[in-house]
């Protein structure tokens, strides 16, 4: 009874005009910046936060909150439509979504997404409205040893994403873990490989990495290219938008584990939707029966990731709300923007502002209803924008993208950064390596090590202290697990298909 | 023409007057926060924007430049003209990075003007649940027993000088366990991962009126005076732990000591305005209240005081 108390007054918080205008203004940008690509939610919510200062704490918060969710609903078009990610946790949507653009079934991709996003962002608002302290609770268990193992599961499980020879993708998730050690150490404060530069003690930024990687490097490898497939436009009418039936019978398991995957893993503190997206899509392409659709348009691997990362867009209020502390540099943007209004971010957040915390819980359905019918009509737009001949539209990407890359830290290395990685994108497509592996390897490389780290400092040196956690060792004897069958299946394959070439020998 | 209206046309006339003599500032005045935007100290250099604005009757903008431990920012300020009209707000990141970074690009005494102590509070070691003491002396006794895990907000972070500065002066058997930022320090203790963290108390109290974290000790000679529950380091007999946290105002080297004293009394002024006030009482800190000389004697003692730290207790090395 005291939730259904709470919910009235959060809808009550909701509706009034002025914080509906805001839930509106903010998904509306959102959306916008989710699609430009380079742009993303943190430069948007950095340059609007000067105004929250005249406005009400709620409203405020409502609005930021709604830029920061509807990022993620925009950042998946680019993704499909220009193989180029809105939003680093969109980078895994093009794996699927952009083959689908190519096979014609780009109305039907951004439509999907578009469902998606709202089915995995009402997943995480119902946990984040039932849940939410016990979750924070449930957290705080979480520490280093159990944080490693689960980006050892997470490293294992998604190594083999990309349809490349596995080689390859091991190769380039080391490659990305390399670059990741770029910065300053987390345990000593010594700078590695940083080469006396100041603007290296931080290390790349991931949205650097990934825009330039998949950005640049798409922009790139298109010079010269004498024809582009060009994606035919006529899937923007409505009935080349609606999915099968098939697509949806496809979806809706994909969607319910991606949610969930997503929930999880956006509720943690440490981590966030960026290695959301790569678990579940990882987890998709292990528990499907036809895991050689990956890569070539499969709808799962572009539903699982889009419930993800709304799902985990959602549940990363749970820490910041209930336990004020931010999981990331956006979250502890919206604790700024209670800051300047005298608000103390913190446990007792939720009993001392009921009105404000609920408030926000029911503008994110809110939001999240705006954007389901602020983008499915959107999508016929979107869809068109592929007419503008790309000569035009790269060059004004690159510049997003340039600004973007700016825009995080004022910093002008991080251009020259973007573009850095644009060229190893582009030699990477040349040599036919495949980038996700080397973004993963780049999300969870710093975590793997950091939290290793941790752990040992924390067992006193002892490793079997780390492995005998009940949760940490659960953990890691399911990525080992894992890994063993990985290595069998391989080998059976590769018997089968030593066998199929001795009967068959000029096959 | 009414004659109020006459009245109030004289008195603006007359404080441009006052304004185009005194010079300062004669355009925008640039204050670099060299942390994120919604970061504490930006927090607290935003409203004091505003509120400059008002006494100065010029735009006052707020450039953040976070990177490198906020040294990016602090060194952007000190290649400034020394004019006044590019200031540095900082914590005392500025004066623990002289002690580790051996590349400055500048001089922290010759390039850096201390302007203003803007807000400041003395740090409090907070516990978590593993630890069953209530106050420091108690702590003491248990951390011979069961060595600590002292957590820190990262490698030369604040927490991390004072947590070195603990266990020097006490002598206890400790270890230090660096987190990525103050949220993680606090988590992790919270949930028994590690044993205590020393924060400012704006970051920790939160948590302590919430009963999830104790507050063993101010880390001071005496209780401060925004926390009286929380009894002082001096009390249990510790000694040489007793510097504060602040927030601070600077300016590139070879200021106008005349200027010096115009900006430092138009921030005490900016700072004793209700917005202010009201900020200081839900972080538990004060306005720092001093002249420039007495917060530069502060300045460098910390300076030389973190020198001497990061060499006996080997830190960055």
């Amino acid at each position: 009874m005291e939730l259904l108390a709470n919910l009235a007054l959060g809808l009550e918080t909701a509706v009034t005009p002025t914080n509906l205008l805001f839930c509106f203004a903010g998904v509306f940008l959102g959306t916008f910046v989710g699609v430009i690509p380079g742009v993303g939610p943190l430069a948007a919510i950095s340059m609007l936060f000067p105004i929250t200062f005249y406005l009400d704490p709620t409203a405020a918060l409502i609005m930021l909150a709604g830029i920061y969710y509807g990022t993620t609903y925009g950042g998946s078009t680019a993704s499909i439509l220009l193989n180029i990610p809105g939003a680093t946790s969109s980078a895994v949507t093009c794996l699927d979504g952009h083959p689908m653009a190519k096979q014609g079934r780009a109305g039907v991709a951004l439509f999907m997404t578009t469902i998606a996003s709202f089915v995995g962002g009402s997943f995480g608002i119902i946990i984040l409205s039932l849940f939410s302290p016990l979750i924070a609770e449930y957290a705080l268990t979480f520490g280093p040893a159990e944080y490693f193992a689960l980006m050892v599961l997470g490293l294992i499980a998604a190594s083999t994403i990309s349809n490349a020879s596995p080689s390859k993708g091991l190769a380039m998730v080391v490659f990305g873990m390399l670059f990741a050690t770029v910065g300053t150490d987390s345990q000593s404060g010594v700078g590695r490989f940083t080469f006396g530069s100041m603007s290296l003690l931080e290390g790349f930024g991931i949205s650097a990495m990934a825009m330039g990687l998949f950005g640049v490097g798409e922009i790139l490898s298109s010079v010269g290219a004498t024809r582009i497939a060009k994606i035919d436009s006529s899937s923007a009418k409505l009935l080349n938008m609606l999915p099968s039936k098939d697509d949806w019978r496809r979806s809706w398991l994909p969607g319910l584990r991606g949610s969930s995957i997503g929930s999880f893993i956006g509720a943690l503190p440490g981590t966030g939707p960026s290695i959301a997206v790569f678990m579940a899509y990882a987890f998709e392409k292990r528990v499907s029966k036809t895991p050689e659709r990956f890569g070539h348009g499969a709808i799962e691997g572009v539903v699982a990731p889009e419930t993800a990362n709304n799902a985990a867009d959602q549940t990363a209020f749970i820490p910041t709300l209930t336990l004020g502390i931010p999981g990331s540099a956006t979250m502890a943007l919206m604790l700024g923007a209670l800051m300047i209004h005298g608000i103390q971010p913190g446990p007792t957040l939720i009993v001392e502002q009921p009105s404000l915390f609920w408030g926000l819980v029911m503008s994110f359905w809110i939001g999240n209803l705006l954007l389901l019918i602020l983008n499915l009509p959107l999508i016929g737009l979107w869809v068109r924008l592929l007419l503008i001949p790309y000569h035009y539209l790269y060059p004004a990407i690159l510049v997003f993208l340039c600004i973007g890359a700016y825009s995080v830290r004022a910093n002008p290395a991080d251009v020259l950064i973007i573009l850095g990685f644009g060229f190893v994108g582009y030699a990477m497509r040349l040599a036919d390596l495949p980038a996700a592996p080397l973004l993963l390897g780049f999300v969870l490389g710093p975590l793997v090590e950091t939290q290793f780290r941790r752990a040992m400092v924390l067992a006193r040196g002892d490793f079997t202290d780390v492995v005998t956690r009940p949760i940490a060792g659960t953990v890691l004897a399911l990525a080992a697990a894992i890994l063993v069958w990985t290595l069998v299946s391989a080998i059976m394959r590769y018997r089968r298909g030593m066998k199929a070439l001795t009967r068959n020998p000029t096959g | 023409m009414n004659k109020t209206f006459a009245a109030t046309l004289a008195v603006t006339l007359s404080a441009t007057a006052v304004f185009a003599q005194d010079s300062f500032p004669s355009g925008p005045v640039t204050i670099i926060v060299p942390y994120g935007t919604g970061g504490s100290t930006d927090m607290t250099a935003r409203p004091l924007a505003i509120e400059l604005e008002n006494i100065w009757g010029q735009p006052v903008v707020i450039e953040n430049k976070p990177g490198a431990g906020s040294m990016i920012g602090t060194t952007e300020m000190t290649q400034a003209d020394p004019d006044g009209h590019t200031l540095l707000i900082n914590t005392a990141a500025i004066s623990t990075a002289p002690a580790i970074q051996t590349d400055l690009q500048f001089d922290p005494e010759a390039d850096v003007t201390p302007i203003s102590l803007l807000v400041t509070s003395p740090y409090v070691l907070a516990a978590g649940s593993n630890v069953k003491s209530d106050d420091l002396s108690a702590f003491l006794e248990e951390a011979e027993e069961r060595p600590m895990f002292l957590g820190t907000a990262g490698p030369g972070s604040s927490s991390h000088f004072m947590s070195e500065l603990l266990i020097e002066a006490t002598d206890i058997p400790a270890d230090i366990i660096h987190f990525s930022g103050g949220g993680e320090a606090q988590t992790n203790m919270m949930g028994g991962h590690s044993d205590t963290y020393i924060s400012t108390t704006a970051s920790v109290m939160p948590y302590v009126n919430d009963g999830r974290t104790k507050a063993l000790a101010v880390l001071a000679p005496e209780r401060f005076e925004l926390l009286p529950d929380v009894p002082s380091s001096g009390e249990a007999g510790v000694t040489g732990v007793d510097i504060n946290g602040w927030v601070a105002l600077f300016g590139p080297g070879g200021m106008d000591p005349e200027l010096v004293d115009q900006i430092n009394a138009d921030f005490a002024e900016a700072m004793a305005t209700d917005r202010m006030q009201e900020q200081l009482e839900a972080n538990y800190a004060v306005a720092g209240d001093l002249t420039p000389e007495e917060f530069r004697e502060i300045y460098l003692r910390d300076i030389e005081t973190w020198k001497r730290l990061a060499e006996s207790r080997n830190i960055g090395q």
